[in-house]
């Protein structure tokens, strides 16, 4: 015990003593870890958004799309088919929108040469929309079953639109679709698992088919299964719908896309945590190098300590402790400095922070055995020095 | 009368396999407690060879080393490294301090991996400093000592640990002539019944101070000369 009490004393004193380069090879651990929690904190930060979106978007919403094949144009669903989805024993909400082809949308009267340059979708809409998607009416209303009932000629605007329209909320507004004047009477907001809804304006399925003279065919359906479920309902909607018929239909997870997308940080994490291993390695390329020349430089000192009684194991030992101490400060200071940068560039990116203090200690270990593993070439040096040709007698 | 300290039987050391260069030829040598002696000869009289093999730094080609009766010959590296650190204490031309550590850390360092608790070592280290007049110079480190001072913390690390034989190889060797002179005079205190002092210089002024004169030439001893010290 009070052997380990002395080598631990004989190799501090021997880090204390040279402080600079002490530091200098500390500097290996340092950047190596610092780079790998500094990494892996910033992408996860980077994405910290995204996952706090996606949670609370939820994963369980499915769209499907009417699918054309053999050229067939502007594909559409059946007339039943929210019913048809919903009859699936883990849907629990569903919605239709049909686009409407061909209709011209323009904000006023006179605006036609710039506004047709920009077809603007019209979308014939489930009065369930909004709940389905989740998304909260931004300004005014959304269609009600008044406006459904023919009761009046109402639209919603999507949030994008709305801002390309330059609307201002609690503005009594109509919009021409082709020669026909719609009244705005709200805006829904943006609408993140699907974009493309944030450019469209919506009307009623009465609207469409009175005016436009649809047949209440959807084109796409907007579907939210229970919990965890989300993908086996996703497969059992194509047959749900089609009942065995030609329709062809194809459903997609929008968040899928979403959890893939904060998956994709992962090539950049795995580069950046390579640049770590890299530094670490070549830290631990330049703790062997200056190690190396310590030993030569210290062969006195090695020779007086083997003359005075110390063994060849004592000398190796006082060498690879203090590769271990350069080991541990080092990580330690890495894993500080990166926890740093992460907290610093989130706080300037007004990201959520996100460290993942599981794996430092990983790091922190790797930095160790890299450091102790570079510092064992020198330690064998050191033990095998002979006492007689560092002494230089005589 | 005990046994000697330290006999040498007809040891050899020989450099080189195909061509072999004898630097220690069939020499025969005891050394008794109380023993205050030089070992003197021109370079490549083979007395550094002598110095590595009596502080069992080194292993002799043929012939057997005894220190305190244990046969230093048939030891492994671990064992003339432990027989170093209990029978022989060194001191250097060069002194060899470490220069990181003070004059007490130096005179320490002699003392690690004996059991020994700090404040016990600390203790002993300071008595050793204060037998060489350098207690008050304990914190220093080498570079703010003279060389006379370096040397004497050196000689205080040599005797820390009560060894059977002080060794010291050209001790004054970096020396002025005042500074060897106390040097010298510590040696010459040193010197006890249970203790041996041998000094290898090639100063035959150095030599003067001493009991007992071993001459080498060539690898061999050619003379081994005793007589009462005038001044003592």
């Amino acid at each position: 015990m009070s052997d380990l009490r002395d080598l631990l004393g004989v190799a501090w004193a021997g880090l204390a003593a040279r402080r600079t380069r002490t530091l200098l090879i500390m500097l290996g651990p340092i950047v190596g870890v610092a780079a790998m929690v500094g990494a892996v904190g910033l992408t996860e930060s980077a994405k910290g958004d995204l996952k706090q979106t996606l949670s609370k978007l939820g994963t369980n919403l499915i769209v499907a799309k009417a699918g054309g094949t053999f050229g067939q144009q502007d594909p559409v669903f059946p007339e039943d088919a929210v019913d048809r989805a919903k009859a699936v024993p883990t849907v629990t909400s569903a919605a239709a929108t049909s686009e409407l082809s061909g209709v011209i949308a323009l904000p006023s009267e006179g605006s036609a040469e710039h506004f047709e340059a920009f077809p603007v979708p019209v979308q014939a809409a489930d009065l369930a929309l909004p709940s389905v998607l989740q998304v909260p009416i931004r300004s005014g209303r959304w269609l009600n079953e008044s406006d459904a009932g023919g009761g009046s000629r109402a639209v919603v605007l999507g949030a994008g639109l709305a801002r390309e329209y330059g609307f201002v909320p609690g503005e009594i507004r109509t919009i021409r679709l082709d020669d026909i004047d719609y009244g705005v009477v709200g805006v829904l907001g943006p609408v993140a698992l699907d974009p493309s809804l944030d450019n469209a304006v919506f009307l009623t399925q009465w609207a469409a088919e009175h005016d436009f003279g649809t047949e209440g065919k959807p084109s796409r359906l907007y579907v939210r299964s229970e919990e965890g479920r989300t993908q086996e309902t996703a497969d059992a909607i194509p047959t749900a719908i089609s009942l065995g018929g030609p329709d062809e239909v194809s459903t997609e997870v929008p968040t899928d896309v979403l959890a893939a997308s904060a998956r994709a940080d992962k090539t950049l994490q795995q580069t950046a945590l390579f640049a770590g291993l890299l530094a670490l390695a070549v830290g631990g390329l330049g703790i062997a190098n200056v190690m190396s020349i310590s030993v030569i430089q210290r062969s006195s000192e090695i020779g007086i300590r083997r003359a005075v009684g110390h063994t060849r194991a004592r000398v190796g030992s006082q060498f690879l402790l203090e590769a271990l101490f350069v080991g541990i400060l080092g990580g330690f200071a890495g894993a500080v400095v990166g926890v740093a940068v992460v907290y610093g560039i989130s706080a300037l990116a007004g990201w959520v922070v996100v460290v993942s203090y599981g794996r430092i200690p990983i790091w922190m270990g790797l930095a160790l055995a890299v450091s102790v593993a570079a510092g064992l070439a020198p330690s064998v040096k050191a033990a095998r020095l002979e006492p007689l040709e560092t002494l230089r007698l005589g | 009368m005990i046994g000697p300290l330290l006999e040498l039987e007809r040891v050899s050391r020989v450099y080189g396999e195909e061509v072999p260069v004898y630097a220690l030829r069939e020499v025969s040598l005891q050394i008794h407690p109380g023993d205050f002696l030089s070992i003197v000869g021109p370079s490549g009289s083979g007395k550094s060879t002598m110095l590595g093999l009596l502080g069992c730094l080194d292993k002799p080609t043929s012939g057997t080393i005894r220190i305190g009766g244990v046969d230093a010959t048939a030891l492994d590296d671990a064992g003339r490294t432990a027989l170093r650190g209990t029978a022989i204490g060194f001191v250097f031309q060069q002194f060899h301090l470490i220069p990181h550590l003070t004059a007490l850390g130096n005179v320490e360092t002699a003392l690690l991996f004996r059991g020994i608790t700090r404040t016990e070592r600390r203790k002993r280290a300071l008595d050793a400093l204060d037998r060489v007049g350098l207690a008050r110079r304990a914190d220093h480190r080498p570079v703010q000592l003279s060389g006379g001072e370096q040397q004497r913390v050196a000689i205080a690390r040599a005797i820390v640990t009560e060894p059977l034989m002080v060794l010291a190889d050209e001790p004054t060797g970096a020396l002025d002539s005042k500074n060897a002179a106390m040097v010298l005079d510590i040696f010459r205190e040193l010197q006890s019944p249970a203790r041996a002092v041998v000094m290898v210089t090639h100063d035959l002024g150095v030599a003067a101070t001493t009991e007992r004169k071993v001459s080498m030439r060539d690898g061999e001893i050619v003379a081994d000369e005793r007589r009462a010290l005038a001044s003592t």
